[in-house]
C-alpha cells in the first residue's frame, strides 16, 4: 500500500511550472474568483433539482417521510387527495399547515419548477417578480417562473456548451496535430479539406435542419460539431510545426520514440498552453451560439428552458422588464465571468514569463 | 407612371414596348425612344409596323372541352337574366375623399405577379383584391352584387352561369374590360408557362368551360351543379389582361416586377424594392357610379412600408406614423395597446363582432396505430383542457370551437357540443383502450409497454404558449403531448405528407359553404398531398359528401352539411380548438369608420380594399385630413380627448352551453 500511495504521490506531484502557473492564475484576482463563482454555479446548478423544484424535499405524512424530488411521481392519493396525477406540493403544504397536525412539507428554496405554468385566476402572465408568490424574478408570458427557467437553462447551456467544447477539441487537436506533425501532401490536402468546410455557413445549417427535423440536444451538438471542429486545428498545426522542430523531440526520435509517443509524450503536452487559453472563450462561444438559435427559435424545442428563448420573450414583451433584464444581466454576468477567467489563463500561462532566450 | 405612359402610345396590344425594348431590337427602341415626341432625324430608315420584331408569346391553344361538358354554341334563348339592386347599402355617405393610409407588411414581396411561384406572400393580399370579379358578395346579405358584370343567368344544366359585363369596365390602362379577357384568363390559368400547377389543376378540373357570346356577354361552366349563391362564390372568377402578357418559357421571371393593368380602385404607382410601395386611388374608376362601391375606397393614396418586426411596426404605430394596427391577438389588445396615446384619447380601439368561418383544431392521424383507436382518440379530447387555455393564455377572448368548421350561416351546426375536460371520462376512454396504468413518470402505459405519448406538430411558435398549457394539463389525465414545433411551411409539408400524429393547425376557411370532400373523402385519405389531413376514411360519409357536392337545392346542402359536421364529430378525428369570433384594431383618430364598424363578415376593419374575408366589405372607413391636423396639434400641445373604446357585438352568437 505504501509503495502504491507514494508511487501515486511521486506521479501527482505537480510539476514546478504548473504550480507556478496556477499560483499566477490565483494572483489575478477576477480571473480567480470568477472562477470560483462560476464553478459554485455549475455545480449547484447540476444539483438544481433540490434548490428550484415544484416537488418538495421532504413530506412527513402520517409518520412516514417521502423524498419525491428525485424518481418516480407520486399521485395525489398518496397524501389522501382525489387525483391520480403526481401531487401538487404547493397546494399540500398549504392544506397541511391550513389543518395542523403532525403533517409536514418542505418545499425547495424557489417553489417551481421550469416547466410549469402558474396561472392566477383573474389575472394575466407575466407577473412581476414577487417575494410572497415564490417568484422572485416574476414570470414569463406562461406563467413560469424565470429564475427557475434561468437556472435550468444556465445548465443545459452550459453542458451543451462543455460537450461541444470536449468534441470540438478532441477532433481539432488530432487532425491539427497530425497536420503539423507530419506536413507535407496529408497538411496540404487537409488544408484545403478544412478551408472548404469553413465556408459552410453554420447558422443557415442548423435553420436548414431545424426546419426539417425538430432539434434536439443531440442532434444540435452533432450539427455543431460536424461544422465547429475546424476552428482548433489552424491553431494546433502551428504549434505542432513549432514544436516538432525543437531539440527535444529530434532527441526523442533519436532514440527511437515512435510517432503516437512523440506527439502524446512530447508535442501535445508542450501545446497544452495553446489549448487551455482557447477553453473559456470556446465554452463562452457554445452559449452565446446556443443562446442565438434559441432566439431565433431554431434551437432546443419548446418548452425546453433557454436563455435564447426568454430573451426572445422578453424582447416581445418589453413592458414587463424583468423578463429581459434577468436574462441579459444573466448572460451578461456569466461571459464576462467567463471572459475573465479567459483572460487570467492567458496571462497565466504566457510562456513569456517562465523563458528566458539568451 | 412612365411605364404607363409608353403602353399607351403602342398600337399594338401584343408588343408591349418594354418587351421589345428588351428583345435588343434598334428598330424597337427608337419606336420607345421617338414615342409621343417625333421620330428622330438621324436614323431615317423606313419603319413600318408589320416589321416591328413584336413578341407574341407562345399560342395558347383554344378551350378544351371534356365529354359531356360544354356549353351551348350560341347563347340561349330562355335566360333569366338577373341583377342585384335592392339589397342595404352597407358604406357611409358621410365618408370623405382624400388622405393617405399608411400601412406596414412584414416583408417585401418577391413578385408583383397574381400567379406562379412567390406570389402568394402578404403582398398578395393588396394586388389580388384590386382584380374584380364579375360579380361580388354582399357582406351582410351574402348575395351576389354587380362588378364587372350588370347581370347575370343561370344555365339550365344547374352548373353554368353567364354573364354580362358593364360597358363601362375598364382596365387601368384605359382598355375595356371584354368577353375575351375572362376566355383568356382560362387559357393563360391552364398554361405551363405560368408555373403554378394548383391553378393549372383547378382552371382544368372545376373550370370546365368559358366560352364568348359577344364582346360584353360570357359564359362559364363548372364540374358540378349548385345552388346559385353558391355556384357564383365557386366558381366564378376574374378577367386576365389580355393586351398585357406575353407568355413565354420566361414569363415568371420577365413578369416579375410588371405592373399588372386591373380593374380594381388603386394601382401601384411607386415601388422601391425593399423599402415601400404606394398605390394610388385611380381618380375616373369605372366602378365609382356602382351603387355598392359608392362612399367606399376614400383614401387617395395608399403607402406600405416594409417594417420586418411586428413589435417595431407597433412600435411605428404608437408614433404614429402608421394609422392603423391589428389588435386582434390578446397581449396587443390588453397589454401593449395602453398608455399614454390610448388614455389621452389619440388612438381609438376597436372590437367587432362578426361572424367569421374558423376551422381549426388539433387534426388526428387515424393511421397512426395509437389513433386509429376511437377510445384513444375521445380519451384525448377529453384530456385537452381548452378552457384553461382560453382563460389564461388567451385571456377569455377566444371561444371554444365546437365542430370541425363554422360560420357559414345557416350550414352551421350548432346542436355539437365539444368534448370538455374530464379526467373521469378520459380514464374511461383510455382504460377501455388498454391504457389502465401509469408509469414512474405519470403517464398511461399499456401491457405491452407502450406509453401514451403524442407528437403535435406546428408551426407558430406563438402558438408555443397555448401548447405548453395543454401540455401541462394533460399530464394530469395521463398523457404526454411532445411538441413539434417547424417552421410554418415545414409544418404544413409534413401534415401534407401525413407524416404527423396529430397535427395542430388552421384552415383558411371561406366561401359560402363549408367543404368536406377534401378534408374527409376515403379517395383523400392515405395519400399524401391532400386535405385529409385525419386520413379518415368513412363508407358511410363518402356518399353523404358526394351528394353534398352534387346536390342542388339549398335546403338539402343544409341538412348534408350539418349531418356530416355531426360524424365528424362521432369520430373523433378532429378536435376543435379555438375560434376568434371578431376582429379587433387600433387607429389613430382622423381614421373613421361608419357608425356601424364594418358588417357581419368582416374579417378586419380598416381595410382599404372590395375583400376582405371573401365578402365585398372593406375600403368602408375614410381619413379625415383637417381631423388629422387638429389632433396633431392637440398631441403636440399635450391635450386630451376622450378615450375611445368601442366594442360592436351586433353579430355575437351566444355561446352555446
Amino acid at each position: 500500500m505504501n509503495v502504491l500511495a507514494s508511487r501515486l504521490k511521486g506521479k501527482f506531484t505537480l510539476d514546478p511550472l504548473t504550480v507556478k502557473q496556477f499560483k499566477r492564475f490565483r494572483s489575478i484576482k477576477r480571473g480567480f474568483y470568477s472562477a470560483v463563482v462560476l464553478g459554485v454555479m455549475i455545480v449547484m446548478s447540476f444539483g438544481a433539482e433540490l434548490l428550484v423544484n415544484s416537488r418538495a424535499l421532504v413530506v412527513s405524512y402520517q409518520g412516514e417521510l417521502f423524498f419525491p424530488t428525485y424518481g418516480d411521481i407520486i399521485p395525489g392519493r398518496t397524501f389522501g387527495l382525489d387525483y391520480d396525477y403526481e401531487t401538487d406540493y404547493r397546494d399540500l403544504d398549504g392544506l397541511l399547515q391550513e389543518r395542523g397536525g403532525d403533517d409536514w412539507v418542505l418545499m425547495p428554496v424557489v417553489p417551481y419548477d421550469a416547466l410549469e405554468n402558474d396561472l392566477q385566476p383573474g389575472v394575466y402572465p407575466p407577473y412581476a417578480p414577487s417575494l410572497a408568490s415564490g417568484h422572485y424574478l416574476g414570470t414569463d408570458s406562461t406563467g413560469r417562473d424565470v429564475l427557475a427557467r434561468l437556472i435550468y437553462g444556465f445548465r443545459i447551456a452550459f453542458a451543451f456548451s462543455f460537450l461541444l467544447l470536449l468534441c470540438n477539441y478532441l477532433i481539432g487537436i488530432a487532425v491539427g496535430c497530425a497536420m503539423g506533425f507530419w506536413g507535407g501532401l496529408f497538411d496540404l490536402i487537409f488544408q484545403r479539406v478544412i478551408e472548404i468546410w469553413n465556408l459552410v455557413p453554420t447558422l443557415y445549417v442548423i435553420m436548414i435542419v431545424a426546419s426539417i427535423v425538430v432539434p434536439t440536444f443531440w442532434t444540435l451538438a452533432a450539427v455543431m460539431v460536424l461544422l465547429g471542429w475546424t476552428a482548433m486545428t489552424w491553431n494546433m498545426r502551428t504549434s505542432t510545426y513549432k514544436e516538432k522542430s525543437r531539440e527535444y523531440v529530434l532527441a526523442a526520435r533519436a532514440l527511437g520514440a515512435s510517432n503516437p509517443r512523440m506527439i502524446g509524450s512530447h508535442v501535445i503536452p508542450n501545446t497544452i498552453s495553446v489549448i487551455v487559453t482557447f477553453i473559456p472563450f470556446s465554452i463562452a462561444g457554445g452559449i452565446t451560439l446556443l443562446t442565438a438559435l434559441d432566439y431565433l427559435g431554431f434551437g432546443l424545442p419548446p418548452p425546453t428552458p433557454s436563455w435564447g428563448e426568454l430573451l426572445s420573450q422578453g424582447t416581445s414583451h418589453l413592458g414587463s422588464p424583468w423578463i429581459v433584464y434577468s436574462v441579459v444581466i444573466a448572460i451578461g454576468l456569466v461571459l464576462v465571468m467567463v471572459n475573465y477567467i479567459g483572460e487570467a489563463i492567458r496571462e497565466a500561462f504566457d510562456p513569456k514569463k517562465f523563458t528566458y532566450y539568451e | 407612371m412612365a411605364l404607363r405612359r409608353e403602353r399607351q402610345c403602342t398600337s399594338d396590344r401584343k408588343g408591349r414596348p418594354y418587351a421589345v425594348l428588351r428583345a435588343g431590337s434598334v428598330v424597337g427602341a427608337l419606336l420607345v425612344a421617338g414615342c409621343g415626341t417625333e421620330t428622330p432625324s438621324v436614323f431615317q430608315a423606313p419603319v413600318e409596323t408589320e416589321q416591328v420584331p413584336t413578341r407574341t408569346g407562345v399560342v395558347l391553344p383554344p378551350i378544351e372541352v371534356q365529354e359531356g361538358d360544354g356549353l351551348p354554341e350560341a347563347l340561349p334563348d330562355d335566360l333569366v337574366w338577373i341583377t342585384n339592386e335592392e339589397d342595404p347599402l352597407y358604406a357611409s355617405p358621410q365618408a370623405k375623399r382624400g388622405g393617405t393610409l399608411r400601412t406596414t407588411i412584414l416583408s417585401f414581396p418577391l413578385t408583383l405577379r397574381r400567379v406562379g411561384p412567390d406570389s402568394n406572400g402578404s403582398f398578395a393580399g393588396y394586388i389580388r383584391p384590386n382584380q374584380f370579379g364579375p360579380i361580388a358578395l354582399h357582406p351582410q346579405t351574402r348575395r351576389p352584387i354587380p362588378a364587372l358584370a350588370t347581370h347575370w343567368a343561370f344555365g339550365a344544366d344547374g352548373r353554368s352561369i353567364y354573364y354580362r359585363l358593364n360597358p363601362e369596365a375598364r382596365w387601368s390602362d384605359g382598355v375595356p374590360v371584354t368577353a375575351d379577357d375572362f376566355v383568356y384568363a382560362v387559357q393563360f390559368m391552364r398554361s405551363e408557362e405560368i408555373v403554378a400547377p394548383w391553378y393549372n389543376n383547378y382552371y382544368t378540373e372545376r373550370i370546365r368551360d368559358v366560352k364568348r357570346y359577344d364582346d360584353l356577354t360570357y359564359a362559364i361552366q363548372g364540374a358540378s351543379p349548385m345552388p346559385g349563391g353558391e355556384m357564383h362564390a365557386t366558381y366564378s372568377f376574374g378577367p386576365q389582361p389580355r393586351h398585357f402578357h406575353v407568355l413565354t418559357d420566361n414569363w415568371v421571371a420577365e413578369f416579375n416586377w410588371e405592373i399588372e393593368p386591373n380593374t380594381g380602385p388603386y394601382e401601384i404607382s411607386e415601388v422601391r424594392k425593399g423599402k415601400y410601395i404606394v398605390m394610388e386611388r385611380k381618380d375616373d374608376w369605372w366602378g365609382d357610379d356602382l351603387k355598392y362601391f359608392k362612399h367606399r375606397f376614400n383614401p387617395d393614396r395608399i403607402h406600405v412600408k416594409v417594417i420586418r418586426d411586428a413589435n417595431v411596426a407597433f412600435q411605428h404605430f404608437l408614433k404614429g406614423e402608421l394609422d392603423t394596427f391589428g389588435l386582434t391577438l390578446p397581449s396587443y389588445w390588453h397589454d401593449k395597446a395602453t398608455g399614454e396615446p390610448f388614455d389621452k384619447g389619440y388612438i381609438a380601439k376597436y372590437w367587432f363582432y362578426s361572424e367569421i368561418p374558423a376551422a381549426s383544431g388539433m387534426y388526428l392521424n387515424s393511421e397512426d396505430p395509437l389513433l386509429a383507436d376511437e377510445h384513444i382518440r375521445f380519451g384525448l379530447a377529453h384530456s385537452m383542457n381548452f378552457d384553461h387555455v382560453i382563460e389564461t393564455v388567451l385571456r377569455g377572448d377566444y371561444e371554444r370551437l365546437s365542430t370541425f368548421q363554422i360560420g357559414f350561416g345557416d350550414y352551421d351546426n350548432h346542436d355539437i357540443k365539444p368534448r370538455e375536460w374530464d379526467l373521469d371520462k378520459a380514464d374511461a376512454y383510455f382504460a377501455a383502450a388498454g391504457f389502465d396504468t401509469r408509469g414512474g413518470d405519470g403517464i398511461r402505459i399499456r401491457e405491452d409497454g407502450q406509453r401514451l405519448s403524442f407528437k403535435v406538430t406546428y408551426g407558430w411558435p406563438e402558438h408555443t404558449e397555448r401548447l405548453v398549457v395543454l401540455q401541462e394539463e394533460a399530464t394530469k389525465a395521463g398523457v404526454e403531448l411532445q411538441l413539434d414545433l417547424l417552421d410554418s411551411a415545414g409544418s404544413f409539408k409534413k401534415m401534407r405528407e401525413k407524416k404527423h400524429q396529430i397535427a395542430w393547425m388552421g384552415w383558411a376557411a371561406g366561401g359560402l359553404s363549408p367543404g368536406y370532400w377534401e378534408h374527409f373523402h376515403s379517395v383523400n385519405a392515405g395519400k399524401p398531398q391532400t386535405n385529409n389531413l385525419t386520413n379518415h376514411a368513412n363508407p358511410e360519409m363518402d356518399p353523404l359528401i358526394m351528394a353534398y357536392r352534387v346536390s342542388a337545392t339549398l335546403e338539402e346542402r343544409v341538412a348534408l352539411a350539418r349531418r356530416l359536421e355531426q360524424m365528424v364529430h362521432d369520430s373523433g378525428v378532429v378536435i376543435p380548438t379555438f375560434r376568434v369570433p371578431y376582429t379587433r384594431a387600433g387607429a389613430w383618430r382622423w381614421v373613421k369608420l361608419p357608425d356601424w364598424l364594418g358588417t357581419r363578415t368582416a374579417a378586419s376593419l380598416v381595410s382599404p380594399f372590395a375583400d376582405t374575408g371573401g365578402f365585398s366589405g372593406g375600403g368602408l372607413f375614410w381619413i379625415d385630413v383637417d381631423e388629422k391636423r387638429r389632433i396633431r396639434e392637440a398631441k403636440d400641445e399635450g391635450r386630451a380627448f376622450e378615450p375611445v373604446t368601442i366594442v360592436n357585438t351586433d353579430y355575437r352568437r351566444k355561446q352555446a352551453g
